[in-house]
């Protein structure tokens, strides 16, 4: 099986790849694994003001999953919390042209956006909660 | 060959369905073959590949008896034997072949066998996904950085081997580790097998069998991890 020309791309450059710190400031990270083929997946996002300023990625798995995580930063940077909540997995499907067989990639990439928001969310609650 | 016979099932795993005979209409009591024209009867999609090759949900199996029985029911189903019937049989002979051949080949394996129970098992066990192992993960993605580092170093340079020195040890822990993994997987195994056999239907029961059942899927994970930055750390250092 080939892989798409895109997928090659985002293997060969991958965009956004490194880390920030956990605990600094308007961090969420999203943590996630497929445990059927052994992926693993970090990412992050940085926010201000509702809005995504920056966001990175780590990914150990196939090209296919390095793609997909790399996409989802590139979408992310720029978009508010609510929107970044609207990508689904179909969309990465879509623009990387994945075969069926590796969908879980997109699903995985998909749950680790789910995973930050949710990781920023509750960040970002437990400071209101301190300051009241 | 009796056909008839499954030692190594007793009555109450036998969940086969009754059905009929494709040929003759005949009750078809869970048998390969019809009691009454003898013709082979085609395995259902439904049933589970214990089932299939006569073993209860256990994960403990005797390989010889698993293989006995494969070869057993290989010649049965074998589409050389059946060149001469009819159609509808020859069609039978195929599927079911290709039916034992899968089965067989999961039940051979214990970790594939694992994976499949708690396939099946699923259904009876909510929200069996536990969190995911975010240390393990940190762990997982800081050693990549640390092979990308390895692979970009020059050969024979002084970092080249300094990160070998570090890769090597780090898969002599990781190594370890999957071993440790795989001890934990077998007395879970037993475990399983041990209250299966009680076969006990009370809430208590089922409790421990969840909780037997997530403890592997949370084990069977790992050592998927586990297994899979290994095989980079062995590709890559050698």
């Amino acid at each position: 099986m080939a892989y798409s020309d895109k997928v090659v791309d985002h293997f060969n450059n991958p965009r956004n790849m490194g880390s920030f710190k956990k605990d600094e400031e308007g961090v969420g990270t999203g943590m996630v694994g497929a445990p059927e083929c052994g992926d693993v997946m970090k990412l992050q996002i940085k926010v201000q003001n509702d809005m995504i300023v920056d966001a990175k990625f780590k990914t150990f798995g196939c090209g296919s999953a390095i793609a997909s995580s790399s996409l989802a930063t590139e979408w992310l940077k720029g978009k508010t919390i609510e929107e970044a909540q609207k990508i689904k997995n179909t969309d990465i499907v879509q623009e990387l042209n994945l075969p069926p067989v590796k969908i879980h990639c997109s699903v995985l990439a998909e749950d680790a956006i789910k995973a930050a928001l949710a990781d920023y969310q509750k960040k970002a609650d437990g400071i209101l909660t301190d300051a009241k | 060959m009796d056909h008839h016979t499954h030692s190594t099932v007793g009555p109450r795993e036998l969940q086969m369905a009754r059905s009929m005979c494709w040929h003759c209409q005949s009750e078809v009591a869970g048998e390969y073959f019809c009691d009454r024209c003898v013709k082979v009867q085609p395995v259902s999609k439904e049933l589970d590949y214990f089932t299939c090759l006569g073993f209860p949900r256990r994960l403990t199996i005797d390989q010889h008896q698993l293989e006995a029985k494969f070869y057993e029911l290989s010649r049965a189903f074998h589409p050389d034997f059946y060149q001469n019937k009819s159609a509808a049989e020859q069609t039978i002979s195929l599927g079911n072949s290709a039916m034992l051949n899968t089965a067989y080949r999961t039940l051979r394996d214990p970790i594939e066998r694992a994976e499949y129970l708690l396939d099946l098992e699923a259904g009876s066990v909510k929200e069996i996904r536990n969190s995911p192992p975010a240390d393990l993960f940190e762990e997982i993605l800081e050693l990549q950085d640390t092979l990308n580092e390895y692979r970009a170093a020059g050969r024979a340079s002084e970092t080249e081997s300094t990160l070998r020195a570090k890769l090597q040890s780090e898969r002599n822990t990781l190594e370890q580790r999957q071993r440790d993994m795989e001890a934990t997987l077998q007395q879970l195994f037993v475990q399983w097998d041990t209250l299966q056999d009680r076969g006990e239907a009370t809430d208590q029961a089922r409790a421990e069998r969840d909780h037997t059942l997530k403890q592997m899927r949370e084990n069977l994970s790992n050592r998927t991890y586990v297994k899979n930055i290994v095989s980079d750390l062995v590709s890559t250092i050698g």
